[in-house]
């Protein structure tokens, strides 16, 4: 299950209008929407709001990651249901699915479409020191390539008897020992040697650093921002200086 | 005995590296699993001390069937000893790590003893108190393999095991290749380094695309363009010199894999007058 | 002047008591192509590390000597400077492909020496053309196979032009197929480039038809520096248990039962030309 979670958030390529979109405006886009779903705690606007993002998902071409990922999610969204329904209603229930819905989907959009490498990119334009945001996406590269070495440590184990899931709690955790220690040991190896080839290709040794493929904003992107924007605005005026319209205050009766 | 008996296995990420695959091995034999990377060659091997079970078909280890043994219980009968020694190693000691199989398989009555004879068969006696990672990568392999091979297994598994290893690390281990063969141990072998192979001389199995290319005898697969050709694996180079000498010089007796074999045959066709 | 110079070098690393590398003296001219070997621990892998200043500049310890490359004292210059004239591939490609793909791969160096764009450009195409990784631009580290992986470690040390280029067991993790084409590769990069090779390598027969000169080592010491017949013929590389082709001990043991040789073969070509000879007697 955690598997598919970390699934579900990875880049996939693909070529659509998001993932063609400037990794900071899909950076706003989950930031705004995420904003609004914490400002409005209406059903309605809520449901507005969730529905509104799947449009988006189908032109990413992302609805079965999505699903994986919402799929993995199931016993936290069943969690968060029950636990409200008991506490404050049905309808506070509901809505705070939708919202954590509306998160989730904001999020997994970003995740799911913009490269790992576009990000640091878009860190290192947003003034974040470049050998952070490198570590950032070096860390996004290794994390297959770790998984499958702790796979392959943990069959080696179970060639010795290791037996993982044998005896009660403390037992369980000792036995990732060998694991862990082998996994460790090879890392901080492979760390030295990924050291030594950054070295020898000069990492970090000037400050006038060339970036080759610099992020630059396009038309699209100012259009999809000043709509978000739009949205934003009009939303906040409504809901603070106008008032909700009764229509939207509708919840569910019981 | 293993029986491998059409089995097809599929990863769950979708990907099929085994289709339809049958083969016996015997007690005693000798047994080398070649092919190209990703031809399925250590899919098949895991399938022998039950770290996969099969998708379909069904696999026998002496009569019984995988799919009801856990990886524990198969492994005091089948020893898999991986291809990188620090993939294994953890414990404080040399003898902890030998320790920690004895225990994990439940082999506490005799543990002492299997204990030391593995510290002796593997000449780890004078590192019996030594931590594993203060040892020289020989030295590691050797007590990867201890470690492994302690719980006396009927069947050995050897993961590449010559990878990055040099000549006197190669000849330890055809050494000891050599003497779990003799004492009736049946060994299989997954390894693309044709050279090392030729010396252990064992029956070879070729896996291409998740399908067993060919069964034989060394000579019968090493000395076969059309075969070493479809099994991406390159001639030895005394069995490329052979066919060069046949093309351009006088024809010799087409299954030249060893040394002496070719000194044999120039002697006899080529530079006899000359001696 | 030679490219690359040792004189009397010893390296001893900070956590060690023995030394590394032990009076290495060693001259190497532009456009060699060369074998260093020697059982595991002899001393190869330190060597190299001095050739490109990782050694003193990360790995710390003593040092003693001299190392010049391409007329600079490697003790003067950082390991960045030198990266421009020194470029290495290590064994494992996993611990070298830092990018999530291709592309920057090759660009990594360059952006970090701060190249105009257009300059990375270039160099990206020229070198992805020649070591046909056009269509490979745009896979990640893990799509790759193994030697399409140490091929793209290769071109990202090419990208920074240099003159040397170090490769420390580039074909011990891939299949004999792989590693032929790599070695292959290599043979054609120094031929049309002229670039300088050291390659590090047990499985010395891979090599033969590409060097010229064999450098053995032991005990962190140069026992055995020639042309490959000299060097494979030794008593010193029999002693040291070096993975000796098997074609040569063919003809060792040819010579030992008292057939004469004029000259030792060390390629398959080389081998063939001497039945010949000898089939004529």
């Amino acid at each position: 299950m955690s598997f598919n979670i970390f699934e579900a958030f990875k880049y996939r390529r693909k070529k659509t209008f998001i993932h063609s979109l400037d990794p900071r405006t899909k950076l706003a886009l989950a930031i705004g929407v995420s904003a609004l779903s914490i400002i409005f705690t209406e059903l309605i606007i809520l449901l507005i709001i969730f529905i509104s993002l799947i449009p988006l998902l189908i032109i990413a071409k992302s609805i079965k990651e999505w699903t994986g990922t919402v799929k993995g999610l199931t016993l936290l969204i069943v969690f968060i249901l029950f636990v409200n329904i008991v506490f404050n209603g049905l309808s506070f229930a509901v809505s705070m699915v939708l919202r954590i819905f509306s998160l989730i989907t904001a999020f997994s959009l970003f995740f799911l479409t913009v490269h790992p490498d576009e990000l640091s990119q878009a860190l290192i334009q947003m003034k974040v020191p470049f050998s952070f945001a490198f570590a950032m996406s070096m860390a996004i590269r290794y994390v297959p390539t770790i998984a499958r070495e702790a796979q392959t440590i943990r069959e080696a184990q179970m060639s010795r008897g290791l037996e993982l899931e044998k005896g009660g709690f403390t037992q369980k955790i000792k036995n990732f020992i060998p694991i862990i220690i082998p996994l460790i040991v090879s890392s901080i190896r492979r760390a030295v040697s990924i050291a030594e080839s950054l070295e020898s290709r000069g990492f970090g040794a000037y400050s006038n650093r060339t970036y080759l493929l610099p992020l630059k904003m396009k038309k699209r992107d100012y259009i999809v921002l000043i709509t978000l924007l739009a949205a934003i605005i009009i939303s906040v005026i409504i809901k603070f200086v106008v008032g909700l319209p009764p229509l939207l205050l509708l919840s569910i009766p019981f | 005995m293993l029986e491998v008996i059409n089995v097809s296995y599929t990863y769950p990420s979708g990907d099929t590296a085994l289709k339809n695959v049958s083969l016996k091995i015997s007690d005693g034999e000798l047994v080398a699993i070649m092919g190209p990377n990703g031809a399925g060659k250590s899919t098949l091997v895991k399938h022998f001390n039950g770290l996969l079970k099969p998708s379909k078909g069904k696999v026998l280890v002496d009569g019984v069937n995988t799919t009801n043994m856990t990886v524990a219980e198969l492994s005091r009968k089948v020893g898999f000893v991986f291809q990188n020694a620090d993939h294994q190693l953890f414990a404080e000691t040399v003898e902890k790590e030998i320790e920690f199989t004895l225990k994990n398989l439940g082999l506490h009555e005799n543990l002492e003893e299997l204990k030391v004879k593995a510290l002796e068969d593997f000449d780890l006696i004078k590192y019996r108190d030594k931590s594993p990672f203060s040892l020289s990568g020989g030295e590691r392999k050797r007590v990867a393999l201890a470690s492994v091979l302690c719980a006396n297994p009927k069947t050995i598994i050897l993961d590449e095991p010559t990878a990055g290893q040099d000549l006197v690390q190669k000849n330890n281990l055809l050494e000891l290749i050599r003497r779990f063969h003799s004492e009736g141990k049946t060994v299989v072998i997954v390894s693309h380094d044709v050279e090392f192979i030729v010396d252990i001389n064992p029956r070879i199995i070729t896996l291409v695309n998740g399908e067993i290319l060919c069964d034989g005898d060394v000579q019968d697969v090493l000395a076969n363009k059309m075969i070493l050709e479809y099994s991406s694996l390159t001639p030895a180079q005394i069995t490329e010199f052979a066919w060069r000498i046949c093309e351009e010089l006088k024809p010799l007796p087409n299954n030249i894999i060893t040394v002496d074999q070719l000194i044999e045959a120039l002697k006899t066709h080529i530079i006899g007058g000359s001696l | 002047m030679p490219l690359i110079e040792f004189e009397n070098v010893s390296f001893k690393y900070g956590d060690s008591e023995n030394y590394a590398i032990k009076d290495i003296n060693l001259k190497i001219d532009e456009g060699e192509f060369i074998l260093l070997t020697g059982s595991t621990g002899c001393g190869k892998t330190t060597l190299i590390r001095c050739v490109n200043g990782l050694i003193p500049h990360f790995h710390q310890g003593v040092l003693e000597g001299k190392i010049t490359v391409n007329g600079y004292l490697t003790t003067e210059q950082t390991v960045a400077f030198l990266s421009t004239i020194v470029g290495v591939v290590f064994q494992n490609p996993e611990n070298q492909l830092v990018s999530l793909n291709v592309l920057r791969e090759l660009a990594f160096g360059p952006e970090n020496m701060g190249l105009p764009r257009e300059e990375i450009n270039n160099r990206i195409n020229e070198t992805a053309e020649k070591l046909e990784l056009k269509h490979l631009l745009d896979k990640t580290p893990i799509e790759l196979s193994g030697g399409e992986q140490q091929r793209v470690a290769i071109a990202s040390a090419l990208t920074l032009k240099p003159k040397i280029l170090l490769l420390d067991e580039p074909t011990a993790n891939l299949d004999p197929k792989s590693a032929k084409m790599i070695i292959e590769l290599l043979g054609a990069l120094n031929k049309a480039l002229n670039l300088t090779i050291i390659v590090i390598e047990h499985r010395l027969e891979l090599l033969m038809d590409y060097v010229k000169r064999v450098i053995l080592m032991e005990h962190g010491r140069i026992i055995a520096d020639g042309r490959p017949a000299e060097v494979l013929y030794s008593d010193e590389a029999e002693r040291s248990g070096v993975n000796i082709p098997r074609l040569i001990r063919v003809f060792k043991k040819l010579k030992q039962s008292g057939v004469n040789l004029i000259f030792n073969p060390v390629t398959i070509s080389e081998g063939v030309d001497a039945l010949k000879v000898m089939s004529r007697c």
